[in-house]
């Protein structure tokens, strides 16, 4: 029996190690690719990947950095991974985004005054809020007539940008020169994370860090344990089969959808109360969309989705430092992105193709 | 069998990407800047000088190509050392900073009005650098601490004067239509551009009082094909000179105004050195100097004259802007046309003319 338990559990652990292996394998395959292109173009790879570690991981300060900057990463990772899980491409995260940004530059103006706490818990629940009223009607055009969310989400993250566009020039617009919002009072903004570790002085991370984290393993718990989290497992696995099992097919959609919407919202609450302390055209360096890589390169896994976000996160940062030391442009983290997301999407399509021919195979046999 | 194909396709994948981004990189390379002289002798100091780009990178042929312009001049002449950080991304905004002060860079140049709030939030915290904000306007602005700014009104101003007889003058090209209308194409409702379109209205009105402007923006500095339908949308309506102060989207109006026969009228740099192909259509620029004034900052750092606490402002009599040449235009334009930009920019150096800045001052 004793024997029996740890082979149990060996096989357990190379389970996961195989899961572990895809995205670890994308990572290391990117870095060579890249150092090759860094030699052709004339710069040192091991320097510039030594500046880049030093530049992430460094020191408190610039681990703070790579914290601050894994923050929105998390939050639309998890949006587009729950996304994922249920059969949806929520491809609009930006739009929510923006909207969630939206909703706090707004409301942390109209709640000045207020106890800090109740303002931070406010702003966030209605960020999140507005975030799945963004998803809300591609989600219900998807659950009723069929419209694809790649197209509707993506078409409301146009609607959400130029709206937020207009208002930062125009109702929303403070005094003075820059479309931008007023700077939100002290009272609506995210306490910063070296107020209590002192450790990451002075760096910039805030509390979004930790909501993002405890974010992350409630909706492990969610997709896990409960029964809306397995309702839409099982849509995305299979809706026919799901449907014919007594789960409602497109409730469960609006819900998936909603809650992926609400994520990413979030996002957009954290960066305008966390980093910018108000709104402004570009105050998000398109974060929706590397939430897509980021859960492709968790496999929509949320636990993953805190690594991979951390990566990304680390990569941001460490690009300064890189190109300040070891002289090689800031563009080279982008290429280095890229190719990440390349060869875990290449894995993805070449592991779907795999299912696919064998579970056609099964048919046949069966047939 | 599948399996092992599928691998192969994927890495030969991976290799033609590789062999994309190579030539990619290998390209872009000259674009990069050299962090020391090129050998030439120059005069020593320990100033060193830097800028933070803002997310438009080097390359853009705009106000970040134009600062690394004048930090360049500052090597040569001054013998400065000189550095550029790009910036990916807003995060990027302050580290940057803080690397540069960290490295022992005296002088630090912030390029864009993005960058407004974080230099100023900088700017204290390091009080021995000496902080200079491109197109910033900075409320209370530190003592190591200056925005630069441009009378980019000045400058639109000689262009409206161009623009505005030219309309008239059928002689000049048959381009030239009988309908008194020019056109505007901005960018971003924002002062700097606001101030192009005034400028530009009322130096066309100071010779052409008749004449009718037809102003249109696109809501972004990056959206060509926006920037090619207001234009076309200008000359449909008879506008035969087009102005675009739109950074990326004008290049779309040039292409408009090349489709629909009309001239136009660039921004910032000299478009007709800029913007190869252009020649054709280029009839001058309204020229911004933020080379000029990123070099006379480093110059008064080195000479130990610099001036903090304040929002300079560059214009005709800062050599801070100006009009570019007529290139393949110069024999068509007519004497008359020269001398009244002539007289313009006299007019406006000696203070007889005051441009307004704003459309509620026209």
């Amino acid at each position: 029996m004793p024997e029996l338990k740890t082979e149990h559990s060996t096989s357990r652990l190379a389970a996961v190690l195989r899961e572990l292996a895809v995205p670890l394998v994308s990572v290391a395959i990117a870095a060579i690719i890249g150092s090759i292109i860094m030699l052709i173009a004339g710069f040192d790879p091991l320097a510039a990947y030594a500046a880049m570690f030093k530049g992430a991981f460094g020191g408190g300060r610039q681990i703070g950095e790579t914290m601050l900057r894994s923050t929105p990463l998390m939050f639309t990772g998890l949006a587009v991974a729950y996304g994922f899980r249920a059969g949806l491409f929520n491809i609009g995260a930006e739009g929510q985004l923006f909207m969630g940004g939206l909703s706090a530059a707004w409301l942390g103006i109209v709640l000045a005054g207020m106890p800090r706490p109740l303002n931070i818990i406010l702003m966030l629940v209605a960020g999140a809020a507005i975030g799945a009223a963004w998803a809300f009607i591609p989600a219900l055009l998807k659950a009723k007539v069929g419209a694809h969310e790649v197209i509707t989400t993506m078409m409301f993250t146009y609607i959400g940008r130029y709206i937020v566009s207009w208002l930062v020039t125009g109702p929303l617009k403070a005094e003075g020169q820059i479309p931008q919002t007023n700077r939100l009072p002290v009272e609506s903004t995210l306490p910063k994370m070296h107020e209590m570790l002192p450790f990451l002085t002075p760096s910039r991370v805030h509390l979004g860090f930790v909501v993002a984290i405890i974010l992350a393993f409630f909706i492990w718990w969610v997709l896990k344990y409960t029964s809306l989290g397995y309702e839409s497992r099982a849509v995305g696995y299979n809706p026919w089969a799901s449907e014919t099992g007594g789960i409602s097919v497109s409730a469960t959609t609006i819900k998936a959808l909603c809650i992926s919407g609400a994520l990413a919202g979030l996002a957009g609450v954290t960066e305008v109360m966390g980093v910018h302390m108000r709104l402004f055209d570009q105050f998000s360096a398109g974060f929706g969309f590397t939430g897509i890589a980021v859960a492709l390169l968790a496999k929509n896994n949320p636990i993953g989705v805190i690594a991979a976000a951390i990566l990304f996160g680390g990569l941001s940062a460490g690009g300064g430092t890189m190109q300040l030391e070891a002289d090689v442009p800031q563009k080279v983290i982008l290429i280095i992105q890229a190719l990440i997301i390349f060869l875990v999407a290449a894995e993805q399509i070449a592991r779907w193709v795999i299912g696919w021919t064998d579970r056609r195979g099964a048919t046949e046999h069966a047939g | 069998m599948d399996a092992k194909f599928r691998k192969v396709l994927a890495l030969l994948l991976v290799f033609a990407l590789v062999a994309v981004f190579a030539v990619g990189c290998g390209g872009g390379e000259e674009e990069e800047p050299a962090d020391n002289g090129d050998g030439v002798e120059a005069p020593t100091t320990d100033v060193k000088a830097a800028m933070v780009t803002d997310v438009g990178g080097l390359g853009d042929k705009s106000f970040n190509d134009m600062s690394w312009e004048g930090l360049l001049r500052a090597e040569q002449e001054l013998g400065v050392e000189i550095r550029a950080l790009e910036s990916n991304e807003i995060a990027d905004y302050e580290p940057n900073i803080d690397q540069l002060a960290n490295a022992g860079y005296s002088a630090i140049f912030t390029v864009g009005f993005l960058m407004t709030d974080t230099t100023t939030a900088k700017a204290p915290e390091y009080p021995d650098v000496v902080f200079g904000g491109i197109d910033q306007f900075f409320e209370e602005p530190a003592e190591n601490q200056a925005g630069l700014l441009f009378k980019e009104n000045e400058a639109a101003y000689l262009a409206g004067v161009v623009a505005g007889l030219a309309t008239l003058d059928s002689g000049l090209d048959d381009r030239i239509n009988d309908q008194n209308v020019i056109g505007f194409v901005g960018g971003m409702d924002i002062p700097p551009v606001e101030k192009f379109e005034v400028g530009f209205i009322a130096g066309a009105r100071s010779v052409n009082p008749d004449v009718e402007v037809i102003s249109l923006y696109a809501g972004s500095f990056d959206d060509q094909a926006k920037g090619k339908e207001l234009a076309l949308s200008a000359i449909d309506q008879g506008a035969d000179v087009v102005f675009a102060a739109a950074g990326l989207t004008g290049l779309g109006s040039i292409t408009a105004c090349q489709e629909r026969g009309a001239l136009f009228i660039g921004v910032d740099a000299d478009q007709y050195e800029t913007v190869p192909g252009s020649g054709d259509v280029m009839l001058t620029s309204a020229i911004k100097r933020v080379d000029t004034a990123v070099f006379e900052t480093v110059k008064a750092v080195v000479e130990g004259t610099f001036v903090g606490s304040e929002n300079r402002e560059f214009g005709l009599a800062e050599d801070g802007v100006g009009l570019a040449p007529y290139h393949d235009f110069d024999s068509a334009v007519s004497q008359d046309i020269k001398d009244a930009v002539e007289e313009a920019r006299q007019a406006v150096l000696d203070g007889t003319v005051t441009v307004p800045a704003l459309r509620s001052e026209l």
